[in-house]
């Protein structure tokens, strides 16, 4: 049994993992664990060494030799060296703590846990830890580095003309951001194309969520007959793909060939440039998505209305509550805190809703002096840029600002809606 | 003190990691390939070629491909990769050692193939005049030719002989045509186009003298614009007074122009041979094809031409025998053949002028039409041209004032083309 050992000091143990893992363990007299972690540390950088130096050399330099170098694979491999790195920094860091703690015990004189015995302890603790890991490892290669490798790319100058292999690109810095808002053909599309797309988010959403939530409290009434034929009938929109109904529609708003204009409006002598104005066709991309989008905000509340329990309202028409009291009060909370996170999903999905928009009319109609289409919300745009212009940095910087938009919005409204509160509290 | 002890040697053992010093090899450029002939280099045992993936030009490919192989003895694996697919897939599996020898594009991307490195020129040599001038200059960037052209493709007139009894030879003869058969109200017209589409448009401004970037001894000087010059803003008028007369709807599209031709409404459509066999279907005998009529200065409206090309990638092994090999599939009887089986003109000329060609009734008008024709900028600047004019001519058809508008178009396709990185 070791005894106190005032002398032995927790920071040399420390120091010396730092510098090599297992170093400290090895002081610390725990030489089969030191050994382990020595090999650990030892063998990860013989298999790594190679893979991590061309990784971080290429992610600072990206390339200097065009042809040879290519610096889209060497970014990406930097993005995984550092990944990796991470890991390994995470590991290192444990080792240094596990030879702090255990030089702590020597200087005290306590006893150590044989291996076998700290192994099984570490499994019983680590239990559902050591099951996450490899879940946790496959989520950040497949979520996480395209996010890093989307989000670096905004920083280069990666275009046409600076395209690999030929050509290397080159880190840029904030620059592109600041073309945004300076170079004058994007800066007044930029916002133009913003301000429509927030107008759009929250007009089509809120419509499509205001009349699916509407035929559900009608279907729902017990005076309804024929309820299951009804709901058929409303999920209809649903069932189609959107992307055919979406053509359909822009074949029956054609201004002059199309069935709108040509079979019901001219009944009542009018006839509406519905694909040539800017604003008739915003009002049409609106009526189409409420279309498109209410179904499933409609089944979505009479799933939740079943769940209502009746005596409440029995108990609000004894104490004399009227219609709209019940609704505001019983019916509304409920169905809106059920389905809250949904629901902003659905501005989320609008706020993206590329579909739509490009199927429609391509962004169209054109309007003078600006670089995007009428309609042309962020991400459509972004689409234009990325496959007609080449501009990929650009694209990357918008899509950055648009990720950042949506996710603000997403972890606010979140954060505020009672489903995610209780987490934990079951 | 301990905490700055740990932090020193942390930060030491941070930079110890990233000084690596990078990847060690003598800093030397990849050498340019030796033009070497096919005899002198080693045969390989096969050659990798990416063909668009359509089935009917697979079915006439394998045929050629089967008899190279007899002919050398060269394997050759055929791999389907959509033409629009192609560049992109290059672009990651040639450096991978994975790409093609040979691959098959449009020649309008060439200047951003050659921009991405991704093709080496191919010496042409003594077979140079066996293909169409126009194909061979189409080709051409900065002065090399980049592949081996295969197919061409412009547009000309279809009409409905149920209609009128001939071809409309000058612009006169297409007004009159417009105006006696067009009656909006029953969805009648004698004339359509997707007017307010710069590829279709183009030869109207091209035949007064514009022009969309000025080539002089086959470069394009891609700051001197010429779609705002009055011949651009000449054809620009003509083409408003068709939407002015109401002899062209507008709202036309494509798909609605193709509708209506096949069901018999429309005497003259402008479009491209791709639509042969659909309206051959719908309107069998009634059919005929003829090129784009005169303009009243006597030109010949300069149709844009699309050059169909096999390309050799700079990551193949085997560059001499697959210049080799994209030189017997386009011969002239291989092209011959590819022609009877895919229905696509051959840029041979000794092909497109045999008579099976010049004596199919539904190809002749075409194949006229090419010799007026002249090819589309391969250069990359011209993807920054597309929008701006296709809005351009938006606005026309809805009476803006042409000179203006022209004016915006020219300065927003500047522009862009600096934006876009050019010159940088």
């Amino acid at each position: 049994m070791p005894e106190a050992n005032v002398r032995h000091r927790p920071a040399v143990a420390m120091a010396l993992s730092l510098l090599f893992a297992g170093l400290g363990q090895l002081y610390n007299r725990r030489y089969i664990k030191g050994l382990l972690f020595i090999v650990i540390e030892a063998s990860f950088l013989i298999t790594f060494y190679n893979f991590l130096n061309i990784g971080l050399w290429g992610l600072v330099t990206l390339g200097e030799i065009p042809m040879l170098d290519h610096s889209i694979f060497l970014l990406i491999q930097g993005l995984v060296s550092v990944i990796i790195i991470a890991f390994a920094a995470a590991l290192h860091i444990a080792n240094i703590i596990d030879a702090r703690n255990d030089a702590r015990r020597r200087q005290r004189g306590e006893p150590f846990p044989s291996l076998i015995e700290s192994c099984r302890h570490a499994w019983d603790r680590g239990f559902p830890y050591i099951f996450v890991t490899p879940g946790l490892v496959m989520l950040l290669f497949i979520v996480v580095l395209p996010l890093l490798f989307m989000v670096s790319l905004a920083f280069t100058d990666y275009n046409l003309y600076h395209s690999p292999p030929r050509h290397l690109l080159n880190w840029v810095g904030f620059e592109n951001f600041k073309n945004l808002v300076s170079i004058p053909i994007w800066k007044s599309t930029f916002f133009s194309v913003l301000a429509w797309t927030i107008v759009w988010t929250v007009v089509a959403t809120t419509m499509q969520i205001a009349l699916g939530l509407f035929l559900a409290l009608l279907v729902n009434d017990p005076r309804i007959k024929f309820k299951r034929f009804i709901r058929t009938v409303l999920i209809l929109p649903w069932a189609v793909p959107a992307f055919v109904t979406i053509l359909v529609f822009a074949a029956m708003f054609n201004d002059k060939f199309g069935a709108i204009n040509r079979e019901v409006l001219s009944l009542f002598g009018l006839s509406i440039p519905w694909m040539t104005d800017p604003f008739w066709t915003k009002v049409a991309l609106i009526l189409i998505q409420t279309w498109l989008g209410f179904p499933f905000v409609f089944a979505l509340f009479t799933g939740v209305l079943q769940s209502i329990s009746r005596d409440w309202y029995e108990a609000a028409d004894i104490d004399g509550a009227t219609r709209w009291q019940k609704f505001r009060s019983i019916t509304l909370p409920h169905v809106l805190y059920a389905t809250a996170p949904l629901l902003i999903m659905q501005y989320a999905g609008n706020f993206n809703n590329f579909n739509i928009i490009y199927l429609f009319n391509d962004g169209g109609p054109a309007v003078r002096g600006q670089n995007a289409g009428g309609t042309d919300i962020l991400i459509s745009w972004v689409y234009d840029l990325t496959f007609t212009t080449n501009n990929y940095n650009m694209a990357a910087a918008i899509s950055l600002i648009i990720g950042l938009i949506v996710s603000g919005f997403a972890i606010y409204q979140f954060r505020r809606t009672r489903s995610f509160k209780e987490e934990g509290n079951i | 003190m301990r905490k700055a002890l740990s932090l020193f040697l942390m930060a030491v053992l941070l930079i110890g990691v990233l000084a690596a010093c990078g990847p060690k090899r003598d800093v030397q450029q990849p050498k340019g390939n030796d033009q070497k002939t096919a005899e002198q280099a080693k045969k390989p045992e096969k050659l990798v070629v990416w063909v668009n993936d359509d089935e009917k030009q697979k079915q006439a490919l394998k045929d050629i491909f089967q008899k190279y192989t007899e002919k050398t003895g060269i394997k050759i694996e055929m791999v389907a990769v959509s033409m629009l697919d192609q560049t992109k897939k290059l672009a990651l599996d040639g450096p991978a050692g994975k790409g093609p020898d040979v691959f098959y594009q449009p020649h309008d991307r060439i200047g951003d193939i050659v921009l991405q490195g991704l093709a080496d020129p191919v010496d042409l040599g003594d077979v140079k005049g066996e293909y169409s001038e126009t194909a061979v200059n189409a080709v051409t960037y900065d002065g090399k030719t980049y592949g081996v052209p295969m197919v061409v493709e412009t547009y000309g007139v279809f009409y409905n002989k149920n209609l009128v009894p001939e071809a409309p030879k000058t612009m006169d003869d297409l007004m009159n045509i417009a105006k006696e058969k067009t009656n909006a109200a029953k969805d009648q017209y004698g004339f359509l186009m997707e007017a307010a589409n710069f590829y279709f448009v183009y030869p109207f401004f091209a035949g007064y003298g514009g022009y969309v970037f000025k080539n002089e001894n086959g470069k394009y000087d891609t700051s001197d614009i010429g779609l705002a010059n009055d011949g651009a803003v000449k054809g620009a008028e003509l083409v408003q007074s068709w939407f002015k007369n109401g002899y062209i709807p507008k709202e036309i599209t494509g798909d609605i122009m193709n509708g209506l031709f096949t069901k018999g409404n429309v005497a003259v459509v402008i479009t491209g041979p791709w639509n042969i066999a659909s309206y051959k279907e719908a309107l069998g005998d009634k059919l005929a094809t003829a090129p784009l009529p005169v303009l009243d200065n006597g030109e010949h409206p300069k149709s844009f031409v699309g050059v169909k090309t096999w390309m050799l990638s700079a990551y193949s092994q085997n560059k001499e025998w697959a210049v080799d090999f994209m030189k017997f599939v386009t011969n002239e009887e291989n092209s011959l053949h590819y022609y009877e089986v895919a229905g696509e003109m051959p840029a041979n000329e000794k092909a497109l002028t045999n008579g099976k060609i010049t004596n199919d009734p539904l190809i002749a008008g075409f194949a006229e039409q090419i010799q007026y024709g002249e090819p589309m900028p391969n250069v990359p600047e011209m993807s920054q041209v597309w929008e701006p004019m296709g809005n351009a001519l938006q606005f026309i058809a809805k009476g803006d004032n042409p000179k203006a508008v022209l004016s915006e178009a020219v300065k927003t396709i500047q522009d862009k083309i600096a934006a876009s990185g050019a010159g940088k």
